[in-house]
């Protein structure tokens, strides 16, 4: 299979040095993220995450299934992540690469065990039926940050998500349909986001956040920290990669908090847009924004 | 909640009767493979693991179930790969060769010593790896960083500095906001089930860190006190490291220039 | 349940790819990326001809026979328009990911299998071609596909083109053409039962949708664009085409 090119050496001499000066390729202050945009689909649970040149795309499904045997008063909650040729040529299918294991296993430390979707609510009846919640996550384009955006999308997602409403009489278990019961949200608990920082230099005393492809093909380090708008570490990865003086992980870690929030205030802004868009006039609207698809 | 380590307040003893900053009993020998370019065997209390370096060797193809640092032909290729074995936890799951957790924690291993090691005197080449873990009991991804460690000086691969790792928690969960919580260094199994902790690799016994993993919920100003308490941690490591090599090369002093190898004859009583 | 009836179409929309296009139609929605000529795996490599790799991928879950089953066609289809024996000892690889599916209100889906069918067909195939001119490959021919349900009603038989879902499940046969630019039959899928007859009349229409009946072959170019956008897919592809070139041109 053909290998992602790597940077040339001009190249990268290039961009470390102006690094050391200061300046970045595209201009952007060194804790600056490219554009953000966050687009819901017209079904529920699917958001399209635009960071720059990366696009993220989540889809979320639901549906009922046996719970598993050693735990019987939870749901079903996997997060999938595949990374297809077309985000890069590079990326095999039903071979994942190592970018495709530690964004899965990143995604599955932050989201899933940190209990931000209450599984337990799933359960529809102990040891016989619950809730399976399926994201699927696709990679549209990789232009790095890759993480940041897909923790945002599945966030955003889940967090957009309906599924069918249920309701149990003695023994019978009824799911109803969209058409005849509006589908509920999810019970969520809280909303965790990835920051990652990028360091650059001999002793890694440089550090950016949201860095470009070319970017993170030259970094010397990463540490990926994830947390919700409480002060809550989800999950911290350094991974390796050149030593770091702590107080500049803990430097991260505050300037991590701050990012968090603010992506955290720009998702609920995303979603109370999106209620209002779908719940103009009432029931009679959301009918008529169905007939013009 | 599989159990109660509440009880810290009354005595500030932790459920195996160690102080906060007590580390658990080390336990270290290095060349413990005859055949190898270098090895080592490695117990932090119940944690046992064992590691085996060969290379730098002739590139070759790698096999799909190592990690390897894809740094270009310039410098060596550091391969590292983790097997656990089925009798080392309670459960014995069968953890088949695509687990991911297992590829993570080699993919850790082999960039923390990749940045540390002096690879780029080696182009070309492949330093391979190979841990096994024979008996777990919290702090692994500490275990093997250490394990690999001895291993390599064994195999006489120049490095920068010891690069150690310890683990540290903090009492109290995170769902008790608690101010008095206080950190604790080197958990055993049961804290780590409990409480939030997390894992960090030094360079020596410098304040410079090459991993942090941390997996549990816990509040961003615990952070500094539990990285605090890990770096004193590390230090205490890399002095009982630097110990065993020490002892070691005194040894090999004393008895003269040995063949490799035929220093066997060690106190296996584990 | 209604859809779209005008198809909607966006190109080179991803900026890493060599060639990509986003296709709306029938209520289906594609993304479509298209690398190649790149290097080949030694195992899948022709030595006098590119070798045509088609990837679907459902929108929710994991492919499974069905995928395959489509990406066996598609990729069938693709390798007779693409000029293969330009670029011998390569790859073209053509990734079609769906995004949107039209969804039943009155049915609560399963999702583990993905369920995709002969109904997406003709959304993937535009979806490559336009992501294949896109990516700017000499092709043979351009292609146009579309899919018709045969339902019963009364007594009678009424051929519906691009059916709804509902529509789908009431109809006795199924049929899915496409036809390249010369106005060639490439491609015929069909399930149901239904006659021969039936099946010529289905032929008809489809050819009736993909080309408008008076003109044929060369004479298109100077057909009226705005009278038939919509009806006739084969200006879709060329009008969108323009649109973008024109865009892009746009400097000179």
């Amino acid at each position: 299979m053909p290998r992602e090119a790597e940077p040339s050496l001009n190249e990268r001499a290039f961009v470390v040095q102006a690094l050391q000066e200061g300046l970045r390729l595209d201009g952007r202050a060194f804790d600056q993220f490219r554009g953000l945009d966050l687009k819901f689909g017209d079904h529920y649970g699917v958001a399209d995450v635009t960071l720059g040149k990366t696009r993220v795309l989540a889809n979320v499904s639901a549906e009922v299934t046996a719970p598993y045997i050693d735990r019987p008063f939870d749901g079903i909650f996997t997060i999938t992540t595949e990374l297809s040729p077309m985000a890069s040529p590079a990326f095999e299918v039903n071979r994942p690469t190592e970018t495709e294991v530690l964004l899965s296993r990143l995604l599955e430390k932050t989201v899933r065990r940190s209990n931000a979707l209450d599984t337990e609510s799933l359960c529809l009846i102990a040891g016989q039926k619950c809730w399976s919640i399926r994201v699927d996550l696709h990679v549209l384009s990789h232009d790095g940050n890759l993480i940041d955006g897909s923790c945002l999308a599945v966030v955003a997602a889940l967090r957009h998500f309906r599924r069918p409403d249920t309701s149990i009489e003695g023994e019978t278990l009824t799911v109803y349909t969209p058409a005849e019961r509006e589908p509920v949200p999810l019970s969520w608990l809280h909303s965790p986001f990835c920051i990652t920082f990028s360091f650059y230099g001999e002793e890694g005393e440089i550090m950016l956040l949201d860095a470009t492809l070319l970017e993170e093909q030259l970094r010397v380090s990463s540490c990926i920290i994830s947390l919700n708008k409480h002060g809550e570490i989800c999950q911290i990865a350094k991974l390796g990669g050149t030593p770091v003086e702590a107080v500049s992980l803990i430097q991260c870690a505050s300037a991590a908090l701050t990012k968090g929030k603010e992506l955290s205030t720009l998702l609920d802004q995303k979603l109370a847009e999106d209620s209002k868009r779908r719940d103009k006039g009432g029931l009679l609207a959301e009918l008529s924004a169905e007939n013009e698809r | 909640m599989p159990l109660d380590t509440s009880t810290y307040d009354l005595a500030l003893l932790r459920v195996d009767g160690r102080r906060w900053n007590e580390l658990r009993r080390l336990d270290g020998q290095i060349r413990t493979q005859a055949a190898a370019d270098g090895s080592s065997y490695l117990e932090m209390g119940n944690t046992k693991v064992m590691c085996v370096v060969s290379g730098p060797s002739e590139d070759k193809r790698r096999g799909q179930t190592s990690a390897s640092t894809a740094t270009g032909s310039n410098a060596a290729d550091v391969a590292v790969s983790v097997v656990v074995a089925g009798f080392s936890s309670v459960d014995r799951k069968k953890r088949g060769r695509g687990d991911k957790r297992i590829q993570e924690l080699q993919t850790t291993i082999s960039k923390a010593l990749a940045s540390n090691l002096h690879t780029h005197l080696y182009p070309r080449s492949t330093i391979s790896i190979s841990l096994n873990v024979l008996s777990q009991d919290g702090s692994l991804l500490a275990a093997l960083i250490n394990a690999s460690t001895l291993a390599l000086i064994d195999a006489g691969i120049p490095m920068t500095d010891y690069l150690v790792a310890c683990t540290a928690g903090s009492t109290s969960s995170y769902a008790a906001n608690d101010d008095r919580a206080d950190p604790l260094v080197d958990l055993n199994n049961q804290e780590e089930q409990e409480l939030p902790f997390l894992t960090m690799a030094t360079l020596g016994a410098t304040d410079k860190v090459a991993v942090l993993v941390c997996e549990s919920r816990v509040q961003v100003s615990r952070l500094e006190g539990m990285m605090a308490a890990a770096a004193d941690a590390c230090k205490g490591v890399r002095d009982f490291l630097d110990q065993v090599i020490r002892e070691k090369g005194h040894k090999m002093v004393t008895e003269g220039t040995i063949e490799k190898g035929a220093s066997m004859a060690i106190e296996i009583d584990a | 349940m209604t859809v779209t009836t005008e198809p909607e179409a966006l190109l080179s929309y991803l900026q890493k790819a060599d060639g990509s296009a986003t296709f709306s139609y029938a209520g289906y929605t594609v993304i479509g990326a298209v690398n190649g000529p790149i290097e080949v795996q030694r195992r899948d490599e022709l030595p006098e001809e590119a070798a045509v790799d088609v990837i679907v991928r459902p929108a929710a879950g994991v492919g499974g026979t069905r995928e395959r089953h489509l990406e066996s066609l598609i990729q069938s289809t693709l390798r007779q328009i693409i000029l293969v024996n330009n670029f011998p000892r390569t790859l073209i690889q053509v990734v079609l990911q769906v995004t949107v599916a039209p969804e039943n209100d009155y049915a609560n889906a399963k999702v583990a299998q993905a369920n995709l069918n002969l109904p997406i067909l003709p959304a993937l195939l535009q979806t490559a071609v336009l992501s294949l001119l896109s990516a700017a490959l000499p092709l043979r021919a351009t292609l146009a596909s579309t899919a018709l349900a045969i339902l019963p009603e009364h007594g009678d038989r009424r051929i519906i083109s691009s059916p709804t879902g509902r529509q789908i499940e009431q109809s006795q046969s199924f049929h899915v053409f496409a036809f390249t630019s010369h106005d060639e039959l490439i491609l015929a899928e069909s399930e149901g039962s239904f006659s021969m007859k039936e099946w010529d009349d289905a032929l008809a229409a489809a050819q009736g949708t993909c080309y408008p009946p008076t003109t044929t072959g060369d004479t298109d170019v100077l057909m009226d664009d705005d009278k038939l956008v919509g009806s006739d897919l084969k200006h879709f592809t060329r009008s969108t085409m323009e649109q973008k070139t024109a865009s892009d041109l746009y400097w000179k």
